[in-house]
């Protein structure tokens, strides 16, 4: 017990020391509030531009307009027949608060279509329904754009970088831990999987192709659920066939223990991908899906970005793997998968922070680059896809500067954090 | 950023010469090497370029010819024309074919399928034998049904004839898209009672009655199990991904058949879906423009980005070195495509100045003579290298500022400035001449950047190159011309690597190429 609390003061010491190395970092300390501002325009976005009221008295009864949309999207209730398909700015309310910017990014201001500039007279009932950003070539509000576009960029952000964390985070630790040399199976054991991974994947998804597309068709959850089975499919035929194969393992040939090459799997692996150029890749990609919605996208964005990932943790773990405590570990007799998962994996993953905060920078980038050259989620606005109205109109120098400015802040940002977590966490530069 | 290590200075007077002497021969060695190694992992990106895009949807043949396949009205012979060209055009892409040396199934998947002509009753033949197993009995069916809808299309149309046969030829053209049993049987029983009604239709009797027949022992024989049973089926070198690489044409002698393809390894990069012409006699002029620039770029880089990060790592914490690495850092993390937006706004025409071509490399031809079809040249591309060159150059002079950094910490550099040697002689040899391995290394990092941000490059000032048709194919689906661009800016990563790789070799001495 003391051992483990020892042990646990002095990672507490470390963070702390990374703490406060990283508030020495002023641009790095103060790039973390403009992320919590930009993940607080994200989260509330609905609130802050949206053309429904947030609060509003109609025909002498109260109503809470956002607040009933966000939980209609949840598919919990439904608007009243009065409220469907109205233009909720022209409604006769008693009294009504709209948000900040009272426009939604795809409503169309048919006073204010041609791009208006911010600057310029607009054809709006007063200050308060200004484009304080202009407006597009179909009169859409900018402003409301940019904010619905700060969720798009987060979202893309987070879930794509951990999507890449995840696969890189697994292979380059398996990588760098058990080597060329340190994974060893029996010679049966390599060879039946490989048949059992075909088997399993004819099972669960070739012979029952039709029946997940034809759920998936029907309705999502169906779909997800018949996927759900298929895994199930899947892992029980692994199961199943690892188990027959206990016995077999008693012949000696069969049973010869062999080792598995993962370390130059693994780089193989991410030399080929590293090889196309992203971007080409990621076009590839695109071309062949029929309509890249956001998901698609930050799938696509999380499947090409894990290889720098994987080569830092393979890079630090191949380190870590050689120092004495490892070697001590090893010598107590603990598996190698005890010492990859308690003891080398933690040491290796705080650097990998570093890698995750330049990663987010590039998957905002990579995703507001596809938007800008429309290739992006169709069904939604981004800030590079408002970036590219600028492109059509050559006047419209607000659609050129705002959306830009913000992706730059948004990556700058992140980039810095991540330049801190670099200086805060290498103690070789302390010098 | 990783601290480089240098354990001794290799600096002796007289050992340079000799080490180029000795270098000619086995670095040819090394250079064969290195191409030998790069082989598998081009083989390796051509398999997986080709397999994502043969999972592409839609029937290419169908989009070249341009023609809706819904065939309800429309003469026969017509009908049988167009047939005809669509298996000529799937034949001479090599559509025909199956995708790969193998193809992993089930028992009922049937491995002849890929020549069936149309996309639609592909799906639907694959759906069949889904849910029913028995390829024979489905293919019976299949040929039964492409019967009776050639003897409904032979017909003579009159007006005693004209509204059964209008319905007949939409019911027939259902069916083809039903792939279940019980959807299948109430249309022809539909089209029977349509035969009964109208006298004139006679001669129908007996296409509909096998037909009918045929669709009973599709249930009848139904072998659903053979769907669990995995198999894998060879189907030799006539495949569309070893006719595209490798190509059908006799790799000696003279080739009668001229239209025969020769395969990505001989050139022949197939044909174009959208323009309809080789891809070859596309791609040349893109790759080198694409080329062109991108060794420019590669040029300014390093040259402005060298002394730059020098300089701030010799004046480590001085006023120069913050403003320097915060500018760099900054211009490191600017989009370019946004900065290239801008300056097309506000240099190039529009509402404010006219400095700089918003677009294109100039239209010069062969005869202005080479002075001024150079100088266009360098007047359109000004703008768009300063656009594309300030990024790298910013993460190359940080690089630069690190890797300089910690060689200037090293014994040897102390000891030679104790020892009284001019300091700039220091820096510029002893200092620089370490410091430069890791940026070489980076090289093979830049040059792949380079030419995936062509793409964008090429997008924003119209620049006919790699880039730029890439993205007209990927707007256009046009998919030999995807294929051949990822596999070109595949093969100009690896040529960057190559470089990279012998860079290193001659710049650091204690590489050797005998050994290893």
């Amino acid at each position: 017990m003391a051992e483990i609390k020892e042990n646990k003061q002095a990672d507490q010491r470390y963070w702390s020391y990374v703490r406060r190395q990283f508030r020495k970092k002023k641009t790095a300390f103060y790039s973390l509030y403009v992320v919590a501002f930009l993940a607080c325009v994200a989260i509330l976005a609905p609130f802050l531009a949206n053309e429904k009221p947030l609060v509003c008295k109609y025909k002498g009864e109260m109503y809470f307009p956002v607040l009933k949309d966000i939980a209609v999207g949840f598919g919990i209730g439904q608007f009243a027949p009065q409220f469907q398909n109205v233009n909720w700015h022209e409604l006769q309310y008693d009294f009504a608060v709209f948000p900040p910017v009272p426009y939604l990014p795809m409503n169309q201001d048919n006073n204010n279509i041609h791009s208006k500039s911010p600057l310029e007279q607009q054809n709006v009932p007063s200050k308060r329904w200004h484009h304080w950003f202009g407006t597009d070539e179909l009169g859409r509000d900018v402003l409301a754009g940019m904010i619905h576009g700060t969720r798009i960029a987060m979202t893309v952000g987070l879930v794509s970088m951990m999507i890449a964390a995840s696969i890189g985070i697994l292979l380059g630790s398996l990588a760098g831990f058990l080597g060329d040399d340190n994974f060893k199976i029996s010679r049966i054991r390599l060879w039946a999987n490989i048949i059992f991974i075909y088997m399993g994947l004819f099972y669960a998804f070739s012979a029952r192709s039709y029946a997940i597309t034809d759920a998936l068709g029907s309705s999502l959850g169906m779909g997800i659920l018949q996927l759900i089975l298929s895994f199930a499919i899947f892992l029980t035929v692994m199961a199943l066939g690892n188990v027959i194969l206990i016995p077999f393992k008693k012949i000696p040939f069969l049973g010869k223990q062999v080792t598995v090459p993962f370390d130059m799997i693994v780089s193989r692996m991410i030399e080929i991908l590293t090889s196309i150029p992203t971007l080409f890749l990621i076009l590839l990609i695109i071309s062949i899906v029929r309509k890249p919605n956001l998901y698609v996208i930050m799938v696509i964005i999380g499947l090409t970005g894990w290889t720098g990932i994987a080569r830092f943790i393979r890079a630090e773990l191949l380190k870590i793997r050689s120092l004495e405590y490892i070697e001590a570990a090893n010598s107590l007799g603990f598996s190698n998968y005890r010492v990859l998962l308690k003891h080398a994996i933690p040491n290796a993953l705080s650097p990998v922070l570093i890698s995750i905060a330049f990663g987010v920078a590039s998957a905002i980038l990579t995703e507001s680059t596809l938007s800008f050259l429309g290739l992006g989620p169709a069904d939604t606005v981004t800030w590079g896809q408002l970036l590219s109205y600028a492109r059509q109109v050559p006047q419209a120098w607000w659609l050129a500067i705002f959306p830009g400015l913000a992706i730059f802040i948004t990556v700058v940002v992140f980039n810095f954090i991540g330049e801190g977590l670099t200086d805060a966490m290498d103690p070789r530069l302390k010098q | 950023m990783k601290p480089v290590e240098v354990k001794t200075s290799i600096e002796t007077k007289g050992n340079n010469k000799k080490f180029s002497l000795t270098l000619s021969f086995p670095l040819f060695g090394y250079v064969v090497k290195r191409i030998f190694i790069f082989l598998p992992t081009l083989m390796a990106i051509s398999l997986i370029t080709f397999i994502l895009i043969s999972a592409a949807p839609g029937d290419p043949a169908e989009t070249m010819l341009n023609r809706n396949s819904s065939g309800g009205e429309g003469q026969a012979s017509d009908k049988l024309a167009t047939d005809k060209s669509y298996q000529d055009l799937r034949s001479k892409l090599g559509l025909d074919l199956p995708v790969f040396y193998l193809s992993p199934g089930s028992m009922a998947s049937c491995d002849t399928i890929s020549r069936i002509a149309k996309a639609d009753h592909r799906e639907m033949l694959d759906r069949m034998i889904y849910n029913y197993g028995d390829w024979d009995m489905i293919s019976k069916y299949y040929g039964n049904l492409r019967t009776f809808e050639l003897a409904v299309l032979m017909q003579k149309k009159d007006s005693n004839t004209a509204n059964s046969l209008i319905d007949l030829r939409n019911t027939v053209g259902k069916i083809f898209l039903q792939a279940d049993v019980a959807n299948i049987a109430p249309l022809i029983q539909h089209c029977s009672s349509l035969i009964i009604t109208t006298p004139a239709l006679s001669e129908l009797n007996k296409p509909i009655g096998s037909l009918q027949a045929s669709m009973d022992q599709v249930t009848g024989n139904a072998t659903t199990w053979k769907r669990y049973i995995p198999t894998i089926h060879w189907n030799g070198i006539k495949n569309q991904y070893h006719r595209w690489l490798f190509g059908e044409a006799k790799w000696f002698g003279e080739e009668s058949d001229p239209t025969k393809s020769r395969g990505f390894v001989r050139g022949d990069f197939g044909i174009s879906f959208f323009s309809k012409r080789p891809v070859s006699s596309i791609i040349w002029d893109g790759l080198w423009i694409t080329m062109l620039i991108s060794v420019c770029l590669i040029l300014i880089e390093y040259i402005i980005a060298v002394p730059l990060g020098v300089m701030s790592a010799v004046k480590k914490d001085s006023r120069f070195d913050r403003i320097v690495s915060t500018a760099l850092f900054v211009l490191y993390s600017l989009p370019s495509f946004w900065i290239g937006t801008l300056a097309i706004f506000f240099l190039c025409g529009g509402d404010y100045l006219n400095i700089f071509p918003p677009f294109g490399i100039g239209d010069t031809t062969m005869e202005d003579g080479f002075l001024v079809r150079a100088g266009d040249l360098a007047y359109h591309l000004i703008l768009p290298l300063i656009v594309a060159s300030y990024g790298g150059l910013a993460f190359l002079s940080r690089q630069m500022r690190g890797g300089m950094l910690s060689v200037l910490r090293q014994d040897y550099i102390r000891t030679a400035y104790s020892k009284g040697l001019d300091p700039k002689k220091v820096i510029w040899k002893h200092a620089l001449r370490n410091s430069l391995l890791p940026i070489i290394t980076i090289f093979a990092n830049v040059f792949p950047s380079l030419i995936g941000g062509a793409i964008i490059l090429e997008f924003l000032f119209t620049i006919p190159g790699l880039g730029q048709i890439t993205y007209a194919a990927v707007i256009q689906k046009d998919y030999p011309m995807i294929l051949t661009n990822t596999m070109f800016a595949a093969i100009l990563t690896l040529l960057g690597y190559l470089v990279a790789d012998i860079l290193y070799a001659v710049a650091d001495p204690r590489i050797s190429f005998s050994k290893k």
